[in-house]
């Protein structure tokens, strides 16, 4: 990673140091709620799949949200590629949009503004949002495409492209770009949020130019790039000097290329940290991450490990490097790759493979991992307003998150790429945007990762297109393998912990474990299950009270009480313990698990 | 019958507070320990120090009461130290869940942190039972309401013995007979238990929001309940002429049964009467935009007012736990004097949001706290006075301050403790201000279109340097501001909010006459509710407002309209003033898009006649009323300056103080920085004034 000196000449005031990062972190608080707030699209109102950032005019991230994770790493790269390709070209009123991951993005339905800030004719700042659209032209509503060999077969493709020019916006461009979404008011209403968030950004930063100068506050901001990469920096150091590996299986979700393995090599030496990333070649299949969307993969594996409380901006990375594999591998993807579903898959993978090896590096400090994504786009005609709707629902990835080293995982909190950021909407609210009904929106028995920790629980949403017929998507993975565990957590029952997709069609009912496109009626249903997290520690050492509480209250069964815990239960309507029989399974257990 | 008195009880974390107003203006202050374990035992004491001071009986005081009041904190306790009554909810098959999935996200500011624990459930899943029954988002029944169910979840509620249910079902908001019949079974085989009906406590949409409300109503109830009985029978007996009026979080008063069926408008009582309050004092000046600020030991609160209407939070999380129902927006940051101050991980100093609370306290208390707080910092600066707080009943210790500071930050950062001291100072108040700004400029107003109140003790110290990093010119400061709360409470009306939703697109008549129609059945529901309290028609006064978004939005905003007819003529009033609200709020509208009603509110106020004003007379001038001076610190330098300190217990009205002062009232301390002038004014309230460039 570019490493960029700091100018040391300005002395800085202590005290405005930490008033001045106090306002970097309320303007990006700011620019969210005003995000959030006012977007059409359920994928940012409901459900915060959308980021702002704030950099300085270098471009570094000078202030990170604490917004969806998977964005965040990918904006550092994507800021200075736009930054670059209109080199000497920026000019004040300027508005850049930009969508392509060959062009540094993530994946192209997350759609990224980008508003030069500037202060006495001199460009300052940007004030960065981006969002996943619900639609993004393309073959098929909402972007995944499971069938897509190529990029050219998934979206519309936005490279760098200025749609406010000096002020004036560029109404043609605009129109071109609009004209290419499905459910275009949709389309238009989250450009005027992302833009409205970008000004409320603007707005605030010049405030503070204005109060207390210039040259102070860019030596603050050089300060707490400098500052942040100290913290980084001592956090490595405390880990033994060495070379950790972790490697991870993604599953074949249906592209007959079989199981992918993603492997992480972390170099420590000192304070400082080297990342190499290998995984074997493209496919043509919508699951290839280009390099910018890698990024926040690794970043995202790092954190894990971390564990570091905000504020953060790019400071923290100085020390880090990342090789990402030969181009034209899963992870550093080239054209024409298709890549749509990248976000969640590798993407998921390639953090746990990260994570594993810290894991290796520091046993006693990395959580879990959490439920990889496996979802739902629904698309299809709302005849209560006699228009079109598209959406990805946020509410079907909500899987468990990862036991850390001192509690079980929240339950209904990930997907892992998001790291409870997301939201997965209310369910009335969803019922009256689109015409579906939602008949279940659970947790799941037996679906948390075994361990001394339990994983938190996955989700189950059920639906029934309400008067029309209802095209869906899906997407991800993790319908085969579980969320794995950490520091010695097994799971026996492996089905209840993965994610699958019931269809119910009359008499006839199917599971899918594989990402498919299919129409269904009104009448039928289909229910997506989304995998709790993985577990943290030996299962058999878990608290015998702990694993009845579960019972009691169904998030565990009698059976998984036996076949994941060792714990005999034998009267289901007093939850009866069995201590003796308990005690000798659990040994036999015990003994097994030291034996593998 | 002449009533003498008026008696407001404000329960606060350490003191109970108990204001007596009189029908001449004068206004006493007294402070009772509070009482957790027994919040009447409080009440009992704080009586008993009343009486002791006027030299008659307890029942002689409150028999010559117009009117009790009461703001408690009984129901925050409970929801803090998750001591509610056992809790079973009854909903929608198949959404047993929403509950404990709150939407499947965890707060920010926790993203990667490993211990923070999820929130505590107040009803454990096994007592969350699903009966099949459902309503679909038109209205409809998709399916009736299966009674079979609902009894089996009562035989589980009896056998656990469970003491509050609350109902609450998809889409009731639309369909409401299914929870009622729910509620009808439940009452005839679990007579005893308290009941709350979602689509009754708060008719809005949002499935989450509504059940989550209604838990925690049930959940606070039985508490609730056992209080109000308590209090009310104990007034009772000691002749009180009216029931006691018990302060909302919604910033008004209630009688005790509401408070029984409404107990989730009890949980932010106190810290809601501030807006009342800053209204109250502003009077006199005619100020209608105002900020409140209230710094006690470990808490920093803040409201606004703008033109006699206060910032409302609907549909928040509070103390992690969804609620629906309108809050007086209460912005509270952990920054009082008591907060610590440190230097974080990256070298930066920080000041709080821990605090040394009471026990051990500040440094300068000389109870064995040996970290630098606030309060040590104002020590330090020449602000506070060493002979001690509360008219000298706590003696400060400025030596330990000096050491505190000197040795945690001074010597770590490299710099000396004055400078130290002011930078704590300084961040404290960024602190305030980036608090300010949720109040302000998240709201779309801007501050320096306001003037600020100080609150609560230790505001007072601070309120200049928070005036001018806001760009604010103007500051109200009471007498009694360490009081204000309980004060603002007397001067409060009684307030119900009524609401109905609709979901309706503003482009046809029957859309209009629908939402007339729902304004005019919620407000007769209002003005019975207030009539069966007491009130004529003459002191009812209603409010209206609407929830409004562009067709396509799923966050509405709130837009405060007329009480006028809502027809085909008036429309554009209504859209207009939504157009106009949305871009304050979010820098542009879109006057072309469509827009649409979500939900609708009434707010109906019973009047209440307002104690008398405190009067002022001629006192000491300024020069008389000189303590003597002290050396303090203005300035980031760290340079000290002979500042003059004065009595204002005996400053005459008038009396013009300019800055650098310190003005010492018995239970604050005003710091006048340079640049400001103070004017005591006849109200008992100080006007604090940024003075012109040039005019020094």
């Amino acid at each position: 990673m570019a490493r960029t000196q700091s100018r040391k000449t300005v002395e800085v005031d202590p005290i405005t140091l930490s008033v001045v990062r106090g306002i970097l972190e309320t303007t990006q608080r700011e620019m969210t709620l005003s995000l959030e707030k006012t977007a059409r699209s359920s994928v940012f109102n409901l459900a915060h799949d959308y980021s702002t950032a704030l950099f300085n005019h270098r471009p570094e991230m000078i202030l990170q949200g604490q917004d969806i994770p998977i964005h965040l790493g990918s904006l550092i790269p994507a800021m200075k590629v736009v930054a670059k390709y209109f080199e000497g070209d920026i000019h004040e009123g300027d508005l850049i949009i930009h969508n392509d991951p060959a062009w540094g993005g993530s994946h192209a339905i997350d759609t990224c503004f980008y508003k030069p800030v500037f202060w006495k004719g001199k460009l300052k700042y940007w004030t960065v949002c981006k969002g996943h659209l619900t639609d993004v032209g393309g073959p098929v509503p909402a972007g995944y495409n499971p069938n897509a060999r190529e990029i050219y077969a998934e979206c519309l493709r936005i490279p760098p492209v200025k749609v406010w020019d000096r002020g004036s916006p560029r109404k043609d461009v605009l129109n071109f770009i609009l004209t290419n979404m499905r459910a275009r008011r949709d389309q238009e209403g989250d450009f005027n949020a992302l833009i409205g968030a970008c000004q409320v950004g603007e707005r605030a930063l010049l405030a503070m130019l204005e109060k207390y100068g210039e040259v102070q506050v860019d030596a603050c901001i050089d300060r707490l790039l400098d500052m942040a990469e100290r913290q980084m920096r001592s956090l490595i150091a405390s880990v033994p000097d060495g070379t950790y590996e972790g490697a991870a299986i993604l599953e074949d979700a249906g592209h007959g290329y079989g199981d992918i393995e993603i492997r992480a090599k972390v170099t420590i030496a000192g304070d400082s940290c080297h990342i190499a990333i290998s995984s074997p070649p493209q496919i043509p299949y919508f699951i290839n991450s280009y390099e910018g969307n890698s990024h926040s993969g690794v970043y995202l594996g790092l954190m894990m490990f971390a564990q570091l409380p905000p504020p953060y901006n790019e400071g923290l990375y100085r020390c880090v490097s990342v090789d990402f594999g030969p181009k034209g591998t899963i992870c550093n993807a080239a054209e024409p790759a298709p890549h749509m579903n990248c976000t969640t898959t590798p993407m998921e993978t390639l953090t746990d493979a990260v994570r594993l090896a810290f894991e290796k590096a520091v046993p006693s400090k990395v959580s879990a991992s959490w439920g990889h994504a496996n979802g739902l786009n629904i698309a299809g005609w709302d005849k209560r307003h006699d228009e079109e709707y598209v959406t990805m629902v946020l509410a079907t990835i909500i899987s468990g998150a990862g036991a850390t080293p001192s509690q079980d995982g929240w339950h209904a909190c990930g997907p892992e790429c998001c790291f409870g950021a997301l939201t997965s909407g209310d369910v009335e609210l969803l019922e009256y945007s689109y015409p579906i009904i939602i008949h279940r929106y659970s947790l799941m028995t037996d679906s948390g990762g075994a361990g001394k920790f339990r994983g938190g629980s996955g989700t189950a949403w059920e639906v029934e297109p309400l008067n029309a017929d209802m095209t869906f998507i899906t997407f991800g993975e993790g319908r085969r393998i579980p969320a794995v565990g950490a520091a010695g957590a097994v799971s026996t029952l492996i089905d209840t912990k993965v994610g699958r997709l019931e269809l119910v069609e009359g008499d006839h009912a199917e599971t899918f474990r594989e990402n498919i496109i299919k129409v269904i009626r009104p009448g039928n249903r289909i229910t997506n299950m989304n995998p709790g997290g993985g577990g943290y520690g030996n299962p058999m050492d878990r608290a015998v009270e702990k694993v009845v509480w579960d019972v009691k209250n169904n998030l565990v069964s009698i059976d998984g009480a036996r076949e994941d815990y060792g714990v005999i239960i034998t009267d289901p309507a007093t939850l009866h313990v069995d201590i003796k029989a308990t005690e000798e399974l659990r040994a036999r257990r015990r003994a097994a698990l030291a034996a593998n | 019958m002449r009533s003498d008195y008026r008696l407001g009880i404000d329960a606060g974390g350490t003191f109970t507070d108990f204001v007596l107003a009189d029908r001449t203006g004068q206004v006493r202050l007294f402070k009772a320990l509070s009482t957790p374990q027994d919040p009447t035992q409080a009440i009992r004491n704080g009586l008993a120090l009343i009486s002791e001071e006027l030299g008659v009986p307890a029942e002689r005081v409150v028999s010559n009461c117009d009117l009790c009041i009461n703001g408690t904190t009984v129901g925050l306790n409970a929801l803090i130290t998750h001591k509610g009554a056992k809790t079973g909810l009854i909903c929608t098959a198949g959404h047993e869940d929403s509950l404990e999935i709150r939407l499947g996200h965890k707060e920010d500011g926790f993203r990667y942190d490993a211990d923070y624990p999820p929130a505590t459930m107040l009803v454990p899943r096994y007592l969350r039972r699903g009966v099949r029954e459902r309503v679909l988002s038109d209205g409809s029944v998709r399916e009736p309401l299966n009674e079979a169910d609902v009894r089996a979840a009562c035989e589980l509620f009896r056998a656990e013995g469970v003491e509050t249910v609350a109902i609450s079902f998809v889409w009731s908001v639309l369909h409401p007979e299914h929870e009622r019949r729910a509620g009808e079974i439940l009452r005839e085989m679990l007579p005893g238990v308290v009941l709350t009906l979602g689509s009754e406590l708060y008719p809005q949409v949002r499935e989450y929001t509504r059940t989550s409300t209604a838990v925690v109503n049930a959940y606070l109830a039985p508490i609730m309940k056992r209080y109000v009985e308590a209090v009310d029978s104990y007034f009772r007996g000691l002749g009180a002429r009216q029931p006691v009026r018990y302060f909302q979080s919604n910033g008004g008063l209630a009688v005790g049964q509401a408070m029984t069926d409404r107990s989730v408008y009890a949980i932010n009582s106190g810290p809601a009467s501030a807006p009342a309050a800053g209204q109250y004092v502003c009077e006199p000046f005619g100020y209608r935009n105002v900020i409140t600020l209230d710094m006690g030991g470990t808490s920093f609160d803040i409201t606004l007012t703008r033109d006699g209407s206060t910032n409302i939070n609907k549909n928040i999380d509070f103390l992690r736990y969804r609620i629906g129902v309108p809050m007086i927006q209460v912005e509270t940051l952990g920054a009082g004097g008591g907060s610590i101050g440190w230097i974080d991980d990256m070298g930066l100093l920080q000041v709080g949001p821990q605090s040394a609370g009471s026990d051990p306290g500040p440094a300068c208390y000389g109870q064995g706290g040996k970290l630098p707080t606030v309060s040590d910092a104002n020590l330090v600066l020449g602000y506070l006075n060493a002979d001690g707080l509360v008219g000298g009943r706590l003696p400060l210790d400025a030596a330990k301050a000096h050491q505190a500071i000197k040795s945690n930050l001074a010597d770590p950062l490299g710099m000396s403790v004055e400078r130290a001291a002011y930078g704590m100072i300084t961040i404290v108040n960024a602190n305030m201000v980036n608090g300010i700004r949720r109040v302000t400029v998240e709201r779309g107003y801007d501050p320096r279109d306001f003037v600020l109140v100080g609150a609560g003790g230790a505001t007072a110290a601070h309120i200049t340097a928070l005036a001018a990093a806001m760009g604010i010119d103007t500051i109200v400061l009471p007498k009694l501001a360490s009081g204000l709360c309980a004060f603002g409470q007397i001067s409060s009306d009684v307030k119900y909010n009524y609401m109905a939703t609709a979901p309706l697109r503003l482009d046809n008549d029957a859309a209009y006459a629908r939402i007339d129609e729902l304004f005019t059945q919620i407000e007769a529901e209002g003005i019975a509710h207030l009539k069966g309290d007491g009130f004529k028609a003459g002191h009812i006064v209603t409010k209206r407002s609407l929830d409004m978004r562009y067709v396509g939005q799923v966050h509405e905003c709130t837009v405060e309209i007329g009480t006028f007819r809502v027809d085909a003529r008036s429309i554009g009033k209504v859209r207009d003033a939504f157009h106009a609200r949305h871009r304050e709020l979010y820098t542009y509208a879109e006057p072309a898009s469509t827009v649409e009603v979500v939900n609708i509110e009434s707010t109906l106020y019973g009047l209440v006649d307002k104690p008398a004003r405190m009067s002022i007379g001629k006192g000491l001038s300024p020069r008389r009323a000189l303590k003597g001076h002290r050396e303090a610190v203005f300035s980031a330098d760290g340079r000290r300056i002979r500042t003059p300190i004065y009595d204002g217990t005996p400053l005459g009205a008038d009396a013009v103080i300019r800055g650098p002062a310190v003005i010492e009232e018995v239970t604050t301390t005003i710091v006048i920085e340079p640049g400001w002038t103070a004017r005591l004014d006849a109200s008992g309230s100080y006007l604090i004034t940024r003075d012109r460039k040039g005019a020094r």
